[in-house]
């Protein structure tokens, strides 16, 4: 079975806490963040 | 995850199109003013807003050698807090060298060639080789809104207490999203990074299957302008008169360390306090190192929902190079306790 997704738009404060947090609970999810800069999280 | 951020205010005037630099919000906007400075002879520059961007752009811009003008709608900067504490935050920027243009409003702009050249308001026309607008910013929710999601306070998504949207599945966090405020119980867009990261770790805890919730926000705030540290927290007066609630204010001086302690610096704090029952509203500080942090005392006591007298003896940390021997929080707290 194909891993569940969670995706996240916008790769800042809240998109990366976020992601960060799903991942430490949920290995198993596979996660993809789109960010429009190419900077993510520069200030988390 | 809707984690869209906010975009930067950029006003539809005669010039508009020519602005290049409007808010300074990303890292990416950070480098390409840092580009723009080390490349030209710049001189003249006008920041349009004083608010944190304005005030924090003004500040790094006078550090540069630049001449600064900074033009404000309010009778004072910082309108986020009230006039009489704005005032000291205004005088700062003068002792700074910042030319202040107060309650004047951004009319549009010259321009020659497709450049910016000058800034006009409704009362005159400022020359400048850079412009920097820092006029607030607003949710970045046209995806939201094209998946139907329902929008909230100043167009932030609504969400509940887990940061879920109305669309079960779909959740939001960060500029992008609405709060709740803690004091006047009513939902606010506060566009934060403190805020941003604790609406990201509970929408992160949910959707990787825990529980958590964000009770919401009491509107703390800390900024700088080279010396004079400002801190505000909870409710300012016009808020209150919005509200319909009735209040009380005590404004105090004190120094950030014992009197006699060498390096004591001058700060000014303010407490606000709901009438009869004494429940904390609000409060600001403006003032020298040391300063700005003492407003979490406030911010603390807001969420705890104390009176300004359960402030009083409050058994906060002590000795001659931190404090007087009574905080300054904790004497604005006892002079609005008398004024119930």
């Amino acid at each position: 079975m194909a891993p569940e997704r969670l995706i996240v738009v916008g790769g800042d404060a809240a998109g990366m806490s976020a992601a960060s947090q799903a991942k430490r609970r949920r290995p198993d999810l596979e996660i993809v963040v789109f960010e429009k800069s190419t900077h993510v999280s520069y200030s988390a | 995850m809707i984690a869209t951020g906010a975009t930067p205010v950029c006003p539809d005037l005669p010039g508009s199109d020519a602005v290049e630099i409007c808010g300074v919000n990303t890292l990416q906007s950070g480098v390409e003013l840092h580009r723009r400075l080390d490349a030209g002879n710049l001189k003249k520059a006008v920041v349009v807003g004083g608010g944190y961007i304005g005030l924090e752009m003004a500040e790094a811009l006078v550090r540069r050698g630049l001449e600064v003008s900074l033009i404000n709608r309010p009778p004072e900067v910082m309108d986020t807090l009230d006039q009489d504490m704005g005032q000291l935050v205004s005088q700062a920027l003068r002792d700074l060298g910042v030319t202040l243009y107060l309650e004047e409003t951004l009319t549009g702009f010259d321009t020659k060639q497709g450049k910016v050249t000058g800034v006009v308001t409704d009362k005159r026309s400022l020359p400048a080789d850079m412009v920097i607008l820092g006029l607030g910013v607003r949710p970045n929710t046209s995806l939201a809104a094209a998946a139907g999601i329902p929008l909230g306070e100043k167009g932030s998504i609504r969400v509940n207490d887990r940061m879920e949207t109305g669309r079960a599945g779909i959740w939001a966090a960060g500029d992008c999203a609405e709060s709740f405020h803690l004091v006047s119980r009513k939902p606010i867009h506060i566009a934060l990074g403190t805020v941003a990261n604790r609406h990201g770790r509970v929408a992160g805890i949910n959707l990787g299957g825990g529980y958590a919730t964000f009770p919401g926000v009491v509107g703390t705030a800390v900024t700088k302008i080279c010396h004079v540290e400002v801190a505000r927290t909870g409710l300012q007066e016009k808020e209150l008169r919005k509200l319909g609630l009735e209040w009380v204010s005590a404004v105090i001086k004190s120094r950030t360390k014992a009197g006699y302690f060498p390096g004591a610096g001058e700060i000014t704090v303010k407490v606000l306090a709901e009438r009869g029952s004494g429940r904390l509203l609000g409060g600001q500080i403006v003032g020298m190192e040391g300063s700005a942090k003492r407003i979490d005392t406030l911010a603390t006591a807001l969420h705890a929902g104390f009176t300004v007298e359960e402030m009083i003896n409050l058994d906060l940390g002590y000795a001659p190079p931190f404090s007087p021997v009574w905080d300054p929080v904790v004497t604005a707290a006892r002079e609005a306790a008398k004024m119930l």
